[in-house]
């Protein structure tokens, strides 16, 4: 099968591969969802044998509570990823950028509904700025990220000391309550990443960001514009780190220009256990569910075995070589 | 009396060095304070504040300094390390340039301070350092220890008060990249609250790690408060008051704040609009104040008895008094601005425990 052929093609006559898709129906999907959720259920398996009281609601409300901000942030990474733009290293100051603006304009006495848009909007532009640097400057995602990732603590240092989310605000009961016996914030994570993972799948807009990860090439020779699609992906990847931001917020009363820091790790492991290729154009949002519950699992998990929470760091970085260990030899063996 | 900001004051040492050593012909004495600066004999403070970007009271250290300094009729000079280690270290040759008898300082990027520490020896100017020790210099610091034990036997009491001492789980919100100082304000809590209420079960104390800030003790806490589900009455005790209020915010987020109270440290969350109402109370450092301390060691060798040196956290030269106070306590403790200006005006001798703490009143 061939890709269309449009009039700007340069080569009209070779055949071509098909740029690759969403794998949400595929084999490679399924068998990735079936591994982690089976991974997952030794986890608790053996963590319930050691200690029955594993298996209660308190675990549940740690486990969700966990995933949220990190689920979030790990659709805004799947994006960047999937779309052929490596890593975006800079989504902590994204994520804390954006729950600064929602909460000064909280305290500032404006509407909930402005504050919490204004988060992601911050998102979206902090993601702008990142995607015409790498577009317009032809620069390494990773290297320009890193760099921007630095520069912005550095900036959000000299905005702000710490910031405080207003006791009695809306949001902040929001983030306190809960829905269905789970975390108020556990809900739109799961709502995300179950929309994303369609969109991602189904949509011409989803279609159009996998082609140009899996093969840029191909996907120009389509007339698909590269520097438009990468500059969505970075803009929409931001905006959604902005909602993860309002998110932050509503759970956490204070913070400080680096409290993000500690969800670089969760959020990348999640992304490449999930089968989100580093090379892009391959990933399905769904499995990206169960990873970050996975991965979520574990620290509590740890704390009913006794251990250190430091462990929990040793463990996701673990799966975090081995996931991109065996993201390596797939890429080989379709190489073949 | 001279507060000089840093970059005109680079630009006038510069100038003044090139002239003076246009006069001098290079010469110039490197003891007691009598390098390049014109010395009338009026006792010199030399005072590098920190410069960290989130910690308004470490330029609040050098107000208070400048203030204590005026009431004792000695020049003084200001400068700023700006958190940068190269800055600190052309900090000191300025200090020496200015003929300074004596320099206080904070320094958050201590690797500099050995090359630093050599300037000062062989210029045999005295330094007396905040909270980062070296070898050599005065310390001045909170006694952690003390800190810690303060914290503990709050808390512990409040538990006796309230529960009768029936507590099921204590948590331990520590920082262990702190090291010693972790130790001593954790461990300390810990031993403290044992001692309020001896008849706590040995495993009923949990600790995890929650890097002294919320964000991470929040991420780490429920799984600790979800591998003790049977545990009613809860004492939180932390490295400092975020490690403490992510605890409790966790525990609110796990329907677990029905019985659980939190004795913070350092004080960074007890006052304001948000204090979470579960902590009980915090040990106030007052940051600010520690100049009021250090000028024990200052007047002394104004007057020309030259204390000796102590230069350790175990061993410190002046310990500052940790301040236990309850959150209600807390909210009348005015604001780090009012507690400036009232140590400028205070009689010599008075530090800020003498005058905020609750329990220095009695």
């Amino acid at each position: 099968m061939t890709a269309p052929v449009t009039a700007a093609d340069p080569a009209p006559s070779r055949p071509r591969r098909r740029p690759p898709r969403a794998d949400a129906r595929s084999s490679a999907g399924l068998r990735d969802a079936l591994t982690i959720a089976a991974v997952w259920l030794l986890l608790g398996t053996v963590t319930a044998l050691v200690r029955p009281d594993f298996l209660s609601t308190q675990t549940l409300l740690a486990v969700t509570f966990t995933m949220a901000v990190a689920g979030v942030l790990a659709v805004s990474q799947g994006l960047v990823v999937i779309s052929g733009g490596l890593l975006d290293l800079s989504l902590p100051v994204a994520l804390i950028l954006s729950a600064w603006v929602t909460v000064s304009l909280l305290g500032a006495g404006l509407p909930t509904i402005v504050a919490v848009l204004a988060g992601p909007l911050t998102g979206a532009a902090w993601g702008l700025l990142n995607g015409l640097i790498i577009v317009y400057g032809k620069l390494n995602p990773i290297i320009v990220t890193l760099a921007t990732g630095f520069g912005g603590l550095a900036i959000m240092l000299v905005l702000f000391k710490s910031a405080q989310i207003p006791s009695g605000s809306e949001l902040r009961a929001f983030g306190l309550g809960r829905t269905l016996g789970l975390p108020n914030v556990f809900w739109p994570m799961v709502i995300l990443i179950v929309l994303t993972g369609l969109a991602v799948a189904y949509t011409r807009w989803g279609r159009r960001m996998v082609a140009v990860g899996g093969n840029a090439v191909a996907a120009k020779a389509r007339g698909l514009s590269l520097p438009r699609t990468r500059l969505a992906v970075f803009g929409g990847a931001g905006a959604i780190a902005g909602f993860a931001g309002v998110l932050f917020c509503s759970v956490n009363p204070s913070f400080t220009p680096n409290a993000g820091a500690g969800f670089q790790l969760i959020v990348i492991a999640a992304v490449i256990l999930a089968g989100i290729s580093l090379s892009g154009g391959k990933g399905n949002f769904l499995v990206l569910l169960l990873s970050v519950g996975f991965l979520s699992t574990i620290p509590v998990s740890i704390a009913f075995f006794g251990l250190p929470p430091a462990w929990s760091l040793v463990f996701q970085g673990g799966l975090l070589i081995l996931a991109v260990g065996i993201d390596g030899y797939r890429m080989r063996r379709s190489a073949r | 009396m001279k507060h000089v900001p840093h970059r005109p004051f680079t630009l006038a040492a510069a100038a003044l060095t090139a002239a003076a050593l246009g006069l001098t012909g290079c010469s110039s004495e490197g003891s007691g304070g009598g390098g390049g600066g014109e010395d009338d004999g009026t006792f010199t403070l030399g005072f590098a504040v920190g410069g960290q970007p989130d910690a308004d009271w470490q330029d609040l250290q050098g107000d208070v300094a400048q203030a204590l300094a005026e009431q004792r009729g000695w020049d003084f000079v200001e400068l700023s390390n700006d958190n940068s280690e190269a800055t600190a270290t052309t900090n000191a040759d300025l200090f020496i340039q200015e003929g300074v008898d004596l320099v206080m300082m904070f320094n958050g990027q201590p690797s500099a301070n050995p090359v630093i520490a050599k300037k000062y020896e062989d210029a045999g100017i005295p330094v007396i350092t905040f909270d980062i020790a070296q070898e050599g210099w005065y310390f001045v610091g909170v006694d952690n220890a003390a800190a810690g034990t303060a914290g503990g036997t709050a808390l512990g009491e409040v538990a006796k008060a309230e529960w009768d001492c029936e507590v099921d789980l204590v948590i331990s919100a520590e920082g262990t990249s702190a090291g010693q100082i972790n130790e001593w304000r954790t461990g300390n809590a810990r031993e403290a609250v044992a001692e309020v209420c001896p008849d706590i079960p040995e495993d009923a104390y949990v600790s995890y790690e929650a890097d002294g800030n919320l964000t991470t003790s929040l991420q780490n806490a429920p799984g600790v408060f979800a591998a003790n589900p049977d545990a009613e009455n809860i004492l939180v005790v932390g490295i400092n008051d975020q490690a403490v209020v992510g605890a409790l915010q966790a525990a609110t987020q796990l329907g677990r704040d029905d019985n659980i109270m939190g004795w913070g440290q350092d004080g960074g969350l007890i006052t304001g609009d948000n204090v979470d109402p579960n902590l009980a109370g915090s040990v106030m450092y007052f940051l600010e104040g520690y100049p009021a301390f250090a000028f024990e060691i200052a007047d002394a060798i104004a007057a020309g008895d030259v204390p000796e040196v102590k230069d350790t956290g175990d061993d410190a030269a002046v310990s500052v008094k940790p301040c236990p106070v309850s959150q209600e306590e807390a909210a009348e403790v005015p604001s780090i601005d009012e507690r400036v200006a009232a140590l400028a005006d205070a009689e010599q001798g008075t530090t800020a425990y003498d005058l905020f703490c609750p329990a220095a009143a009695g």
